[in-house]
């Protein structure tokens, strides 16, 4: 009872600490201002471009390909005679685009290949298709016909209908992955910084090292969570306001919120938090400054991570995917994707969920072990042979 | 037989009697803190080498030593932050006895010092003596008494870091004694402190100790430690030098003038030798 109430009082004051309800509000207000300048940014140059754009062909230049051109371009004739001057001016006008057909070939000058000449070849890959068409006698039904997919009747066992439940997973997988950039940042300034500020020694005369380290990983993460809940609110606001105006049922919205999903990926991904922030806790507590320490890339981990468990939607039945989606340091994101494409067993979600509860439990001691040792030693940071070393002496 | 107390036997008497004086002793017992023989070792540094000493309910018993005596690896070792190689360390605070203090019954300002330099003073305060298991009301309310007595109360919703060295010095004080703890151990309680607040700081500890904190002091300026220990124990090297009275040291080295800096440095230079 004495830990639960120490460790509560330790929680709240990290939170209280990290948590500014003011700053998370002012990051908001910021976010919605650059939306709102990225959109009408956007719309203007969007508007700027409502001109269509102008490509030149040389006069004799085959009938067809003009047809084909002018509904997206504007075109211009010049005469031959004006063709080796525009050719010359290509460096200067760095915008024209001259076209002249010789035969079958399509003769194209610009001063570089960009995106604009992307968007032509469309175009010009049209014209040949036409042109070549004509030649055979084929009509566009018979080509549509030839380009149709097989007709083929599907009769599974297992019908995959997981399309929202794997956008709701990435949106929980981004979340973490937010939540567990921040715990990064406070991490440093909880622990690192406390040592740097020799608040530690005067904390653990009165609390013991894992009270300490399970307020500071329940505190931060508790941070994280909160702005987890922020954004969440922020997305589904945004997402509802994005049917509104695209002319979808914003009831939609409900189809991605799916309760059975949320209830399955909320406890994985709090549980995947804790676990890095408990190793981050432990990397944080044997850095003595941060600014010259060779640990702190250290605290990259998270991404390397986060990144490999991502590869279960490429093959989710694979065996690297099952291996992933039960290792504990990727199976926060992992195990909730699979489940989310393929046919995952009950026995195998907990598993894995029991697995990352386990391995949190550990991580938690073992980051208390090692803060224990290192504010034993002062000046140089220690190496981790010496952590090893202190910690079976202490 | 004790009047009032039944028995119905001789050895049922006998009983009566032991259990009854073992009550007493344990009553009249004033040990606060029994240090047996405790060592301490890193690498091949002995920093704690056999010590033992007793602090009594009430005292206000100095820990001297010139640096790297041993006082802090010492003061460490009394409070579990590490653990001694070999000896016994038995605490004995309001009728509680064990190896390891209540955190309420203890204050420590360690040598080195540190707050929330970004919290504002009273909101540091405050989660210091929770940590320490007080109910935050009564820390509150004991905060502002102490800032009002340090003549810090119109700055208790500042930020420490605005505040000078010597009232941050005070913040930590107070942080470490808050909480009305049975025993305080105070390592360098005078460093950084001017003359003014060091005449105060003494004021401070003698109120602390007269209110019924027993006080473990480690300090360095002789004259100041001579006007309120009642005990010494001097450490060099890990070792003992003295253990005893204030009076007792001035006894035994008569040839020095009652002069405790002169003695000190004696006793430290001829270990030394």
């Amino acid at each position: 009872m004495k830990y639960i109430k120490q460790v509560v009082t330790v929680t709240s004051w990290e939170f209280s600490r990290f948590f500014k309800p003011k700053n998370e509000a002012i990051g908001i207000v910021v976010m919605l201002l650059v939306s709102v300048i990225f959109y009408f940014g956007s719309k203007i140059a969007l508007a700027d471009s409502d001109d269509k754009p102008a490509v030149s062909v040389v006069n004799g230049t085959d009938v067809a390909l003009t047809e084909i051109l002018k509904s997206d371009y504007t075109i211009n004739t010049i005469t031959p005679e004006e063709k080796r001057s525009f050719i010359e001016n290509l460096s200067t006008e760095r915008n024209t685009i001259l076209l002249e057909t010789e035969g079958d070939i399509v003769l194209l000058y610009a001063y570089k290949n960009n995106r604009s000449i992307k968007d032509l070849r469309t175009h010009l890959d049209e014209y040949h298709r036409q042109k070549e068409m004509k030649k055979i006698g084929l009509e566009p039904a018979q080509l549509a016909a030839i380009m149709s997919p097989a007709p083929v009747a599907e009769s599974f066992v297992y019908t995959d209908n997981s399309k929202n439940r794997v956008i709701l997973a990435w949106f929980f997988a981004g979340l973490m992955i937010m939540a567990v950039f921040l715990s990064f940042a406070y991490q440093f300034t909880a622990i690192t910084g406390e040592k740097q500020l020799k608040i530690t020694e005067q904390i653990v005369s009165a609390i013991s090292p894992q009270v300490w380290m399970d307020g500071k990983i329940f505190g931060i993460t508790l941070t994280g969570i909160m702005s987890m809940l922020t954004y969440s609110l922020l997305g589904i606001t945004g997402g509802v306001l994005y049917f509104q105006f695209s002319g979808t049922l914003v009831s939609t919205i409900l189809d991605y919120l799916y309760l059975p999903s949320i209830a399955l990926y909320l406890p994985f991904a709090l549980t995947g938090i804790l676990i890095w922030n408990a190793i981050l806790a432990a990397i944080a507590s044997i850095i003595t400054d941060p600014n010259n320490s060779g640990k702190s890339s250290l605290m990259m981990l998270p991404v390397v991570f986060v990144i490999a468990s991502l590869a279960v939607t490429r093959d989710p039945d694979s065996s690297l995917s099952v291996f992933l989606s039960w290792f504990p340091l990727t199976s926060a994101t992992s195990m909730p994707m699979r489940w989310a494409i393929t046919e995952v067993g009950i026995w195998q979600l907990a598993g894995s969920f029991l697995l990352l509860l386990l391995t949190f439990y550990f991580l938690r001691k073992l980051a208390a072990k090692i803060f224990r040792v290192s504010i034993l030693i002062t000046g140089k940071e220690p190496t981790w042979g010496e952590v090893y070393r202190l910690s079976k002496l202490s | 037989m004790y009047p009032g107390v039944d028995c119905n036997s001789p050895l049922h008497c006998l009983d009566l009697n032991l259990k009854i004086r073992s009550y007493m002793t344990d009553k009249m017992d004033i040990t606060a803190l029994r240090v047996n023989s405790i060592s301490k070792s890193f690498s091949n540094i002995k920093a704690v080498n056999n010590i033992s000493f007793t602090v009594d309910q009430g005292d206000i018993f100095a820990f001297l030593g010139p640096n790297g005596a041993g006082k802090t690896t010492t003061l460490r070792l009394l409070l579990d932050i590490i653990k001694p190689d070999n000896g016994v360390i038995e605490w004995s605070l309001n009728g509680k006895r064990g190896h390891l203090p209540e955190a309420r019954q203890i204050g420590y300002l360690p040598e080195e010092r540190g707050l929330y330099p970004d919290i504002p003073v009273l909101k540091s305060l405050v989660y210091l003596a929770s940590i320490r298991g007080m109910e935050k009301g009564e820390a509150k309310k004991a905060a502002m008494e102490w800032l009002e007595k340090l003549g810090l109360a119109n700055r208790a919703k500042e930020k420490l870091q605005v505040l000078s060295k010597g009232n941050q010095q005070k913040i930590q004080f107070i942080a470490s004694i808050l909480h009305k703890p049975a025993f305080a151990i105070l390592d360098e309680p005078f460093s950084g402190l001017d003359p003014l607040n060091q005449e105060s700081f003494i004021d401070f500890i003698k109120e602390i100790n007269n209110q019924g904190t027993t006080i473990l002091l480690s300090a360095h300026q002789m004259p100041l430690v001579e006007k309120l220990a009642n005990k010494i124990f001097l450490i060099n090297n890990g070792e003992e030098l003295y253990n005893g009275t204030l009076s007792g040291i001035y006894q035994t080295f008569t040839s020095h003038k009652p002069d405790l800096h002169e003695i000190f440095l004696h006793l430290v230079k001829s270990h030394k030798q």
